[in-house]
């Protein structure tokens, strides 16, 4: 209910539950706790919903489930602040789909490819250079302390 | 195989080392720490709760960077109302390997507020300016090659040049950035001079040993003087491994303004002033979201390449930033069909928003079972600064251009010009509503010369426990304002250099 209608296209419902068990997993433990309450709180919440009759909301027809969840993320109380949190992190999981991505033209790959292309064509030697003064000895390395500075860095402050 | 290197696979059984120093995180000042004393020749193990991550494996993959690089996934949340999400990074290199790369000087006002509340020495300008002159060589300091700057960049400096605004272009560790927008899924070409390419190497080819996957639970101590830690090497999952232990003479904890005080307190480690933990700060931001009418494609160029530095004196700096997708589509205040309809015009976004000193402090507190919780309350005053920022930073939107723009206030409703967005903000926000969250978190063990006052002295010498010394933001006294790493790399090398002049009294 809180992703696009597309997520019933082809597996993406069952990839975003994956991906978003992964990201729960990977939550400190309150924030674990707290969302996986808001899970439950958010289905079984649905039986208080007039039109669901008493139901919870994974056995709703589409418009009184897309009802509820109006009404629930409009409230302004801890237990929807807590469902909001879950809606962020399962609407992250969707939009982590390489096919959503590309649908809403964002495909990263090939323009990470090309930039890393250009950038060494047009600055090889130089940053050859730099990282070999990563790990010279200090006197072929970077100037100790006392050297000049190179470039002019602006103090931030008017 | 890197030399000096040890992972989780590496390790069978339990661990006992023993070295001069022990430095507990790799992040800007721990990293820094090491490289500074294995280049005077000390003996130096650091160790790393997080996981060695190399240049090569960085893809664009949010979900995959948050589990891998950051502290929880990245979803850290201090408690209060309102409730702010905060992130750390939690690998070999710390938050180096995912922040945006701002490397700006202190301002020199914060360290004439620093030297004279707290009585601080050698914190001047003048005594950091070499500190900085050093870090900006080694970490190729400097500006933007131009064709990496983006359409959303340009955007809100046309937005703010037009309002009459000061802008500045970031001065950014960078070495030929090549504009991929992925700073905080860590940079796939390297060219961000994070910890994890520049400082690590370094230390380790100097002869220091790093773990990583190993948590440090304990700071041990005898007869008043530290003697090492103990902890544990981390499985794959979280799982507890083996056992470890490392004796040493001097240790050095760089964990960061939450794990620090954290680590210190669990050890049994008091300070007097009763500061340990407290006097965190954590430069709330907000995100407002404006929408084009032509493409942006903003992930096209650098994450970042100018600040408005117009309101620095009202404590407020501007950005534009972009957002992957799935950090957009978990802040907008949307869902399903609506949400859909508004990340299809991904590529007509531009996100900005305002970083605010703050000037409310909060705390760090153990909660059994759960460990370290951040709790903090937004002052009435900055909530008002906060919805200040958000209302220039859709100024300078609406002036580059914006049709519309979505504001990071729970139930605001869509915004579609500049009088809309007067009315709006004529009337205070309530607090509650708004959405922060906070990438800078500082001040938990504050320097101050006076141990009643401060948790560390003015070379981050922990009061009265000879032998532990604090390297990382939580010796902030209070904000800086701008971006924090520059000044946590100046301090390290500053107390690392101080630490060595004093070697003998530590039989290093």
């Amino acid at each position: 209910m809180v992703c696009p209608p597309e997520i019933r296209a082809g597996q993406r419902a069952d990839r975003v539950l994956d991906e978003f068990g992964l990201m729960l997993g990977s939550l400190p433990p309150a924030a674990r706790k707290a969302l996986g309450a808001a899970l439950v709180l958010l289905d079984q919440g649905a039986r208080l919903y007039p039109p669901a009759r008493g139901r919870r909301l994974a056995r709703l027809g589409d418009q009184v489930a897309e009802g509820y969840v109006r009404a629930v993320l409009a409230r302004r109380d801890p237990a929807a602040e807590l469902i909001r949190r879950l809606k962020s992190v399962i609407t992250m999981c969707y939009y982590e789909l390489p096919e959503v991505q590309r649908e809403i033209g964002y495909d990263p790959a090939p323009y990470i490819a090309a930039v890393s292309r250009r950038r060494l064509e047009s600055y090889g030697p130089d940053i050859q250079a730099g990282e070999a003064a990563v790990t010279a000895p200090p006197e072929l390395g970077a100037p100790e302390l006392g050297a000049p500075e190179l470039g002019a860095p602006e103090r931030d402050t008017p | 195989m890197i030399s000096g290197l040890v992972t989780q696979e590496d390790v069978a059984g339990d661990l006992s080392l023993e070295c001069g120093v022990v430095v507990v995180g790799s992040g800007a000042g721990g990293a820094t720490v090491a490289a500074e004393l294995a280049e005077a020749g000390v003996d130096v193990i650091v160790l790393e709760e997080g996981g060695y991550h190399s240049t090569e494996s960085f893809t664009a993959g949010t979900g995959r960077a948050l589990r891998t690089l950051y502290r929880d996934g990245g979803g850290g949340m201090a408690i209060g109302r309102p409730s702010i999400l905060y992130a750390e990074g939690r690998c070999v290199g710390g938050s180096t390997v995912v922040n945006g790369g701002m490397s700006w000087r202190t301002p020199a006002r914060v360290l004439s507020r620093w030297a004279e509340q707290e009585g601080l020495e050698a914190i001047g300008e003048r005594d950091l300016d070499p500190y900085f002159a050093a870090i900006e060589s080694r970490l190729s300091v400097g500006l933007q090659d131009p064709e990496t700057i983006g359409r959303d960049s340009a955007l809100f400096l046309a937005g703010a040049q037009a309002r009459g605004w000061a802008v500045v272009p970031n001065r950014r560790n960078q070495l030929h950035c090549a504009g991929t927008s992925n700073c905080s899924s860590g940079c796939p070409t390297g060219a961000k001079r994070s910890m994890l390419v520049t400082s690590v190497p370094r230390a380790l080819a100097r002869g220091a040993r790093l773990f990583a996957d190993c948590r440090v639970d304990r700071i041990t101590s005898s007869g008043g003087a530290v003697t090492g830690v103990t902890g544990h090497v981390v499985r794959p999952g979280g799982r507890r491994g083996p056992a470890l232990a490392v004796r040493a003479r001097v240790v050095v904890v760089a964990g960061g303004a939450v794990q620090t005080p954290a680590l210190l307190a669990r050890s049994g480690l008091r300070s007097a002033s009763g500061q340990l933990g407290r006097n965190l700060s954590v430069h709330p931001n907000a995100v407002v979201t404006a929408f084009f009418e032509q493409d942006v494609t903003g992930w096209q160029g650098v994450h970042q390449a100018f600040q408005v530095r117009e309101f620095l004196d009202e404590g407020l700096l501007l950005t534009a930033t972009n957002l992957t997708p799935p950090m957009l589509a978990g802040i907008l205040p949307a869902y399903g069909r609506e949400l859909g309809e508004l990340m299809a015009d991904y590529n007509r976004i531009v996100t900005a928003g305002p970083l605010v000193s703050d000037t409310g402090t909060g705390r760090i507190r153990p909660v059994p079972g759960l460990g370290p919780q951040v709790f903090y309350q937004l002052t009435d005053y900055d909530a008002g600064r906060v919805a200040r920022g958000v209302e220039l930073t859709a100024e300078a939107l609406f002036e580059a251009g914006a049709r519309r723009v979505l504001l990071p206030f729970d139930g605001a409703p869509v915004v579609r010009d500049p009088d809309e967005l007067r009315r709006l903000l004529a009337r205070p926000v309530p607090k509650r509503s708004l959405q922060l969250f906070s990438i800078h978190l500082m001040g938990t063990a504050r320097m101050s010369q006076d141990p009643r006052r401060g948790v560390t002295g003015s070379f981050g010498e922990f009061h009265g426990v000879p032998g532990l010394i604090v390297a990382d933001a939580s010796l902030f006294p209070g904000p800086i304002g701008i971006n924090p790493m520059e000044t946590v790399i100046a301090l390290a090398i500053r107390n690392a250099r101080r630490l060595v002049e004093r070697r003998d009294s530590y039989e290093l």
